[in-house]
């Protein structure tokens, strides 16, 4: 009962770190989730909400999303005998994978853009 | 998505002798703003069909397990219930009933005999409220300390300086050692317990009497959990 200070202290340390470190700004996340969730539907109009756990979810994903696509394109560029990771490495590994097809329409349009000289503004 | 940690999460699976070009890192970034745009679509038509309004985190992996990214559910599954119960841990954690102590302490307070005074109350992370009465009320009225709740101080100041190797063996001593005799005075200032504890860490509990039963009757009921409660938040760090 008395040592209720000491103790209450300990219990308490982890608390402030429960959630864990993100890699990844959940207010990034939602954002481009409200972006696409209300912008693409056929109803248009009609607000969706995202619950507090999707954009953590969301968080890891990510993760590994960038370390399958960083690894795929990586071997493009051993194949290559280079120590340079391109872009060009990347948009070859979109092609070759599957489950990236949905990439690749941003990856030719992208190299169409550079081809130029210039990058695209990112948001 | 900030590049800075896509470029930090490109790195993690990269030899270190891997360079990536500036034109890598915007594309990768690219690539991530239009995964989370791909993956939530699917979920959000789900939610249209079924006429929910919100997107739930099952939304999102019923959506990529759909899109081809099923490898990726199972590694988020455990992701989600390691957070889940972080967070559960988070509300609970000062509720002495939660704690994984409190069966202990039931066990030991009800097979315990006379000694329950000199368990070591102070020793438990939160001073609980719940088991301070039930103690008080099973504690047999000869034993002639009617405060049992200033008692455990000292013992506890012992304890806390003995290192957990020290205090092991009265625990396995403790089978063999003979019910303790009652000394109000000694336990009163806390020398019963605290002489017999000293006595058994360093060797001597076999001719210690009520000391080595009393120290061995807390430290395995209480060091276990301790580190049982620790452990989610050391995951999470």
């Amino acid at each position: 009962m008395r040592q209720a200070g000491a103790y209450s202290g300990l219990l308490s340390g982890g608390i402030g770190a429960r959630t864990g470190p993100h890699s990844l700004p959940l207010a990034r996340i939602k954002k481009i989730m409200k972006r696409s969730a209300s912008g693409s539907t056929a109803a248009g109009d009609e607000v969706r909400m995202i619950s507090g756990e999707a954009p953590i979810v969301f968080s890891k994903a990510c993760e590994l999303f960038v370390e399958e696509l960083t690894r795929r394109a990586w071997a493009v560029t051993v194949r290559g005998k280079r120590r340079t990771l391109h872009k060009d490495d990347v948009a070859a590994a979109i092609a070759a994978t599957d489950i990236f097809d949905f990439l690749v329409e941003l990856v030719s349009e992208s190299n169409g853009n550079s081809s130029g000289g210039s990058g695209r503004v990112l948001s | 998505m900030p590049i800075a940690n896509v470029i930090r999460i490109m790195r993690r699976v990269l030899p270190t002798h891997a360079k990536i070009a500036d034109d890598a890192k915007e594309t990768m970034q690219e690539c991530v703003s239009e995964y989370i745009s791909f993956i939530t679509s699917e979920a959000n038509e789900r939610c249209q069909r079924e006429q929910r309004k919100t997107i739930t985190a099952d939304d999102i992996l019923w959506a990529m397990s759909r899109l081809g990214f099923q490898d990726y559910v199972e590694p988020l599954s455990v992701f989600l219930h390691r957070y889940r119960q972080a967070e559960g841990d988070h509300r609970g954690s000062l509720r002495p009933d939660l704690l994984p102590i409190a069966p202990l302490l039931k066990r030991h307070s009800s097979s315990s005999n006379s000694h329950q005074s000199n368990l070591a109350f102070p020793l438990l992370p939160p001073p609980p409220p719940m088991p301070m009465p039930i103690l008080h009320d099973e504690a047999p009225p000869m034993t002639a300390h009617p405060l049992p709740l200033p008692l455990p101080l000292p013992s506890f100041a012992t304890a806390a300086v003995m290192p957990p190797s020290q205090m092991l063996p009265p625990f396995t001593a403790a089978a063999v050692v003979p019910p303790p005799q009652h000394n109000p005075f000694g336990q009163m200032y806390g020398g019963d317990g605290m002489l017999g504890g000293y006595y058994a860490a360093v060797g001597m509990y076999g001719d210690a009497g009520g000391g080595g039963e009393s120290t061995s009757s807390y430290v395995p009921a209480i060091a276990p959990p301790n580190f049982d409660h620790h452990h989610p938040y050391a995951a999470f760090k």
